[in-house]
């Protein structure tokens, strides 16, 4: 990209934000794009690329730039549907190509808080309103009309009287020569929307299905060399000695040498590298944490919990605790990367949540300045908070430095899973009391996690939906050496559900309905209204057949409201989910199609964490390592998922995470209504309600 | 290391391997087809999922020693230009959340279908319940079959 180009690109930057700091956006330019055509292959026509987002193509298409990585969650698509809509093109004339890192073009590039949609709403609409500005005054001009008379529509520039038509690959050239505008375009009103809240399939659908769609795993470039590591069997270990006679016996083992994150092998192929890594004798010094087990973690979390509140004098007071284990993120695709390291320069392939952070991360690595770092942005096999941090990219770093060539660094499932960032194990104590009328009166929740923080904490806001008179939470943690991190909801993984099951209880305590008592509780309108549509959707309060029970709970977070109402059975021993009712108030639901499957997907994840997945430690490691020991749903174990979307205006709230956070709580609350016991401890075991 | 002669989406392929190379790093790492997905090595996902003489297969757990005169396809081959009736119903009903384990649900779905084109519900629960999705796409994986057998 030349230096002009950057200039010109960067002022279409400055033109479409204003207000989106996200975009490291500021005032605006008006400036002419003289550079911005290119030379087809025959050297007549041009294509038109006025910005950094969006380029025009004489055949009509338009490929839209997408800045952040796609872990799944329909960005690509949701991202490109922005542009589309304000550019007046058929969505099947659009194409998306994926960025690789460069902040200082795009500006914050990560994945995470639920905030991609919410964060370009505006600016990608401004790109395509002032993309189709350019095109239209470029058609005013070669019609010699006034270019406010003119109208778009499907790719094309239209006459007021709708007889003429020209296409926007017909006016990539004129457009170039367009000044940009002075002021923003106008965007277009909720109303007229074609394509946002009415849904598209994904962008990346017909190469999914075929297996074109490129994962890190799949990258292969000239030369490359494949790497597994040898991990610490506890956290903390460290190498001691390596025998690597044996695995230097297996065809294709090229190397074997010692990299922080333990003893990396080597090889032509995937399969001697995994053999090889079999054979290598490593012994390890295991450290400080070799004894570490889950008991003595809860053990130290249980210790933790200080005196809760004073309830008020007269007050039926209740009590609950709720032991929450370690969860692994477990993405389909293990973590991997490929590096090239050379001398003056490195290249990176991957599927990371932070394109920026791993350019960063690189730069400081091998000491070259951030642009000599390129961060190839690849599909994510799902990301979940996982891919947030680049461990995997460093693995490929060092071991390409060692090898002066290029190398594939692939994770094992069990290296996935035995070395995670884990959702932090908990424990939560939470006090609460009614008056003999059955009105809230007290709430004390405290909540510790084994997640490294705070030794200590303070009573503060309760955190929770419901007007309840001093209602207060103690946030503390205990350090503990299991490495933890963002997992899809972060702390609502804890805090909702903890919260969510006791005000269950505290509804019954009061003799009441647990939904009404919820509803008259709730704060905010919007919540109210999504359980209250959860509760009809759900056919609460209609007769159970025998042994069913239903639940409901909800959640507000990331500018996202969510409502579920589970219905289940228990059958001797066994817990057969019957229904699982979502309902979401997104806001603007850009993209509704995608909005339901984080629906339904968030749902998979709260039903396999409240019935399932659980994370074990055991001298000082991880026992789990796979899909047989770390279960989630199946889908023959899938209730029907019925998603209901409230659709609002003026913008899109977070779904990213929205649609977690009140699962399990409705579960376990189904659970009370079908056996009178309640849940204590999740995973979900019957045995272990009370 | 030994030679073998397979047969790949129609195409004759040999490869020099060890005889223990499981059939998906053949495929992925030697025959760059890299559609069929590592997602265990150990036979509990089934993303590496292909069809060995038509019938669903997982490539992590097959030798390439083992294949002899079966006829391999992978997603890759399961149509020339996606018009299976299940790569259709796929984009139709938008399956697909990251697509990681996609093919292996796809090539599942195509080894169902072929012995029996209208599952109930109960011989879809059968075939998939082994077929992890990590992102929780099962709602749509049920809906996609059984639109593309209602087509067949
Ligand atoms: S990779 Fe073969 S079953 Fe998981
Ligand atoms: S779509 Fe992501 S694992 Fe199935």
């Amino acid at each position: 990209m030349s230096d002009r180009k950057e200039v010109s690109r960067r002022s279409f930057i400055q033109l479409i934000g204003g207000v989106g700091a996200s975009l490291a956006l500021g005032s605006f330019s008006s400036l002419a794009c003289a550079d911005v055509t290119k030379k087809d292959k025959a050297g007549n026509t041009a294509v038109f690329e006025p910005n950094a987002f969006v380029r025009v193509d004489p055949d009509g298409s338009v490929t839209v730039t997408i800045i952040c990585p796609d872990a799944g969650q329909g960005s690509r698509t949701a991202l490109a549907m922005l542009v589309a809509e304000e550019l007046d093109v058929d969505w099947h004339k659009i194409k998306v190509v994926q960025a690789p890192a460069n902040q200082s073009l795009y500006g914050r590039q990560g994945i995470g808080g639920s905030h991609t949609i919410i964060a370009q709403y505006n600016e990608l609409r401004q790109v395509g309103a002032a993309t189709r500005y350019l095109l239209v005054a470029a058609a005013a001009k070669t019609w010699n009309v006034d270019a406010s008379t003119l109208k778009t529509s499907n790719g094309h520039v239209l006459s007021a009287d709708g007889k003429k038509s020209i296409s926007y690959g017909d006016l990539t050239a004129a457009a170039a020569t367009i000044p940009l505008p002075t002021t923003k375009p106008e965007l277009k009103k909720d109303a007229d929307f074609k394509l946002i809240g009415k849904g598209a399939t994904r962008v990346d659908n017909p190469d999914v299905v075929t297996g074109k769609a490129m994962y890190g795993l799949d990258v292969k470039v000239p030369g490359m060399l494949y790497a597994v590591i040898e991990r610490t069997p506890a956290f903390g270990a460290k190498v001691k000695s390596i025998n690597d006679t044996d695995a230097h016996q297996i065809p294709g083992v090229l190397q074997v040498f010692e990299v922080p994150s333990g003893v990396a092998v080597v090889a032509t192929n995937t399969w001697a590298a995994l053999k090889g890594r079999k054979a290598v004798k490593v012994d390890w010094d295991l450290g400080p944490n070799a004894d570490l087990d889950s008991a003595k973690i809860t053990a130290q979390l249980k210790a933790a919990v200080g005196p809760h509140k004073e309830m008020p004098a007269g007050a039926k007071v209740i009590d609950a605790t709720f032991d929450f284990p370690y969860l692994a993120h477990a993405t389909m695709e293990p973590l991997n990367a490929v590096a090239d390291v050379q001398d003056d320069h490195c290249t990176i392939w991957t599927g990371t949540q932070q394109p920026n952070g791993a350019q960063g991360q690189v730069a400081n690595m091998l000491k070259l300045p951030v642009e000599k770092v390129t961060v190839n942005v690849m599909l994510l096999g799902g990301g979940f908070g996982r891919r947030l941090s680049n461990e995997y990219v460093v693995d490929a770093v060092n071991v390409s430095k060692a090898m002066t060539k290029p190398v594939k660094v692939m994770w094992t499932r069990e290296d996935d899973m035995r070395h995670d960032n884990y959702r932090p194990a908990c424990h939560a104590s939470l006090r609460g009391a009614v008056d003999t009328s059955g009105n809230p009166v007290g709430w004390s929740h405290q909540t510790i996690t084994a997640g490294g923080g705070r030794p200590g904490g303070q009573f503060g806001g309760a955190n929770i939906a419901y007007d309840i008179p001093d209602a207060a939470m103690l946030q503390a943690g205990v350090r503990v050496a299991v490495p933890t991190g963002a997992w899809r909801s972060v702390e609502n993984t804890l805090h909702n559900v903890a919260n969510e099951c006791f005000i269950d209880e505290l509804a019954h305590a009061a003799g009441k309905d647990p939904f009404e008592f919820r509803r008259s509780l709730i704060k905010n309108d919007r919540l109210r209204n999504v359980l209250e549509t959860a509760a009809k959707k759900g056919n609460w309060g209609a007769p159970l057949a025998a042994g069913h029970g239903r639940g409901i709970a909800c959640f507000q977070g990331y500018g996202s409201y969510a409502a579920h109402v589970i219905e289940l059975s228990v059958e001797g021993k066994k817990i057969k989910l019957h229904r699982a009712v979502c309902v979401v108030d997104c806001g603007t639901a850009v993209n509704p199609k995608g909005v339901e499957a984080q629906m339904q997907g968030a749902c998979t994840d709260g039903l396999s964490t409240a019935l399932r997945a659980a994370i074990t430690i055991k001298n000082g490691g991880v026992v789990e390592g796979s899909w047989t020991d770390f279960q989630w749903m199946s889908l023959d174990a899938m209730p029907k998922v019925e998603v209901t979307i409230i659709t609002g205006t003026g913008g899109p709230g977070g779904m990213g995470e929205v649609g977690y956070p009140s699962v399990a709580p409705a579960v376990a609350n189904a659970l009370f209504s079908a056996t009178g016991k309640r849940v204590r401890k999740f995973p979900i075991s019957l045995d272990e309600m009370v | 290391m030994a030679l073998y002669k397979l047969n790949v989406n129609g195409s004759d392929h040999s490869v020099e391997a060890l005889p223990d190379m499981p059939l998906l790093w053949v495929l992925r790492d030697m025959l760059d087809l890299t559609g069929s997905k590592f997602g265990c090595g150990i036979g509990a996902c089934g993303a590496c999922t292909v069809l060995l003489d038509g019938a669903e297969a997982q490539s992590c757990q097959v030798t390439v020693s083992a294949i002899g005169k079966k006829k391999v396809t992978t997603i890759e081959g399961l149509s020339k230009d996606g018009s299976h009736p299940l790569q259709k119903a796929w984009i139709e009903h938008d399956v697909p959340q990251c697509g990681y384990c996609q093919a292996g649900q796809i090539m599942a779905g195509a080894a169902l279908l072929h012995k029996n084109p209208h599952p109930t519900d109960a011989e879809i629960d059968d075939t998939f319940a082994f077929h992890v999705c990590r992102c929780g796409t099962y709602q749509r994986v049920r809906d996609a079959v059984k639109a593309a057998g209602a087509k067949k």
